[in-house]
């Protein structure tokens, strides 16, 4: 789970001088690669609002390169900036008005700040009048609350699966659906004369090659990149982004953006927004009400290698006694439609049941059902997560630990 | 790695959470000269300010369509679009055309035959002859 630190990214917006303390000891690496990512596109061209604690900062990559990055360190300027310059401020647009009331944002947050999150940095490179800072403070909202839900609704889950679930909630592709089903249009090319309530950004001109995404497992990475050593999953935590995927290493701050990137750095500068103007509860009931009420059969996720033996390793390690597949019934053992139905049995206890055309394939699925009836344990859809007890009402009660589970075999 | 997973998107649910309205855009096309906008003309000076108001998730237009019979257009989050032409009807009637535009998903009629349709995959499962709930089931 991430650690919240919004007073960094929402810095245009709070007027309060910010706090100079050493903090790139103190970073988290992710935090560091991200802010580096969106650095060099968001604060190219003024960095007056940004006042950099430290010259360098340094960034540890996995395979052990360092790169060192140069910010602009400037005075905090010295006569009252406004809080917020509006992209633009003598425009109305009933386009914008109209996606306000339609997300039922809090009255708090102003229209002009809905049409700043409307513009990508590819559109304004300013920093005052894109999105990006937002984003950068919605995305890290949406992934805590998305991952402290999962973690808490399925304590069970197998570290490449829980990346697949936060993907499925959180993943671009999904902000993009998301964005769409708001209504959202976009505008065909960023500019002055657009009407603020279109999404703004340089698109790709057409046949450009997309980078593709990052790959999704050791494996993958290997192949792509021989000299590309990866740590095991675990390490995923700490090194790469909320999705498990490798963070890449250069930005090709190529001015034109994706449509699906474009669309959801605008729903996570939308929750930025919200959490800015209208507070911390506003915005995780807007991520539950918006991301995490779809729907995500997480039983799907799954892909199993080698089910019966992984389950035979489960057993061992929870001292259940050795699982057997023994056939309940079966019909057509000799004709052209047999069907087996097999139960994994550990002792007198049935684990789980399968049923299928051949001896090992009903085996082979009765072992992946009840191991997945086992990964998917979970305590109720509506079990407390650690977020609930910063809530004003719930914070004389008692704090009761979530499961912490052992996690996934390893074999 | 023993456990490979499949990524794949949510699927969105419309109203379990947050709600959205369909209809995002109201286009209400006039005549100054011909008869058959008459009701339409009043409805856009007596009627129309007020129906923006209660429905403020809709962006509405306003534009001439000289003579041409007056016609409201509905656009909708799916992209498609939806018209009616409000010939030589009274304000109460545009209204209710206007209102039924509001309400509509966008999605093409289709006869509903069956009262609930669920992402969910059947709680019962699929039919089996092998479990009947008396435990005669079939043997073999």
């Amino acid at each position: 789970m991430k650690r919240l630190r919004p007073e960094r990214w929402g810095g245009q917006l709070l007027t309060a001088p910010r706090r100079t303390t050493s903090r790139g000891a103190s970073r988290c690496l992710r935090q560091q690669q991200c802010l580096a990512r969106s650095l060099p596109r968001a604060f190219s061209s003024s960095a007056t609002h940004f006042t950099a604690a430290s010259k360098h900062e340094e960034i540890e990559y996995e395979d052990g390169e360092i790169e060192t990055i140069e910010e602009d360190v400037k005075s905090p300027s010295k006569s009252p900036t406004p809080a917020f310059i509006p992209p633009h401020p003598n425009k109305t647009s009933s386009k914008l008005g109209a996606l306000h009331a339609r997300l039922r944002l809090p009255p708090l947050l102003p229209q002009e700040t809905l049409a700043r999150t409307l513009i990508d940095p590819s559109a304004n490179s300013k920093s005052d009048c894109n999105n990006a800072t937002l984003a950068q403070l919605g995305g890290s909202i949406i992934a805590f609350h998305v991952s402290e839900w999962l973690l808490v609704t399925y304590p069970r889950l197998p570290m490449t699966v829980l990346f697949a679930a936060s993907y499925a909630y959180s993943g671009p592709k999904t902000l993009q659906l998301i964005g769409k089903e708001w209504g959202v249009e976009t505008a065909a090319a960023p500019g002055n004369e657009v009407d603020p309530g279109f999404l703004q950004f340089k698109k790709l001109a057409p046949g450009t090659e997309l980078a593709g995404g990052g790959p999704t497992d050791r494996h993958a990475a290997t192949r792509r990149d021989k000299a590309y050593f990866r740590r095991g999953v675990s390490s995923r935590v700490v090194y790469d982004d909320e999705f498990g995927d490798i963070i890449p290493k250069k930005d090709n701050r190529n001015a034109s953006v994706p449509t699906e990137e474009a669309y959801a750095s605008f729903v996570k500068a939308v929750v930025g927004a919200i959490q800015l103007h209208a507070g911390r509860e506003e915005a995780k009931a807007f991520v539950k009400d918006h991301i995490l009420s779809r729907h995500l059969a997480i039983n799907s996720l799954f892909q199993f290698q080698e089910p019966v033996r992984e389950l035979s390793r489960l057993c061992a390690r929870e001292g259940f006694e050795h699982p057997i597949a023994r056939i309940l019934s079966e019909t057509g053992r000799l004709s052209r439609h047999p069907v087996f139905v097999v139960g994994i049995f550990s002792g007198k206890d049935k684990l789980g049941e399968g049923s299928g055309a051949s001896l090992l394939e009903a085996r082979t699925r009765a072992a992946v059902a009840t191991l997945k009836s086992w990964y998917l344990y979970s305590p109720g859809q509506d079990a407390r997560v650690p977020s609930d007890m910063e809530d004003e009402t719930k914070k004389h009660e008692k704090w009761e630990p979530v499961h912490i589970d052992m996690g996934e075999v390893i074999h | 790695m023993v456990i490979r997973a499949i990524r794949k998107p949510t699927t969105g649910q419309n109203g379990v959470g947050a709600f959205i309205l369909q209809c995002k855009r109201l286009e209400f096309h006039y005549c100054d000269w011909a008869g058959s906008s008459k009701g339409m003309n009043s409805f856009i000076k007596s009627r129309l300010g007020n129906f923006a108001r209660l429905n403020p998730s809709i962006e509405i237009a306003i534009s001439p369509r000289p003579s041409k019979h007056p016609v409201i257009r509905g656009h909708y989050i799916n992209g498609r679009e939806k018209s009616i032409c409000v010939r030589n009807l009274d304000e109460n009637q545009i209204l209710k055309k206007a209102e039924l535009l509001r309400d509509a998903s966008g999605e093409k009629l289709k006869v509903v035959k069956k009262p609930v349709k669920s992402l969910n995959e059947s709680v019962r499962g699929i039919w089996s002859p092998f479990h009947k709930p008396d435990g005669t089931g079939m043997t073999v």
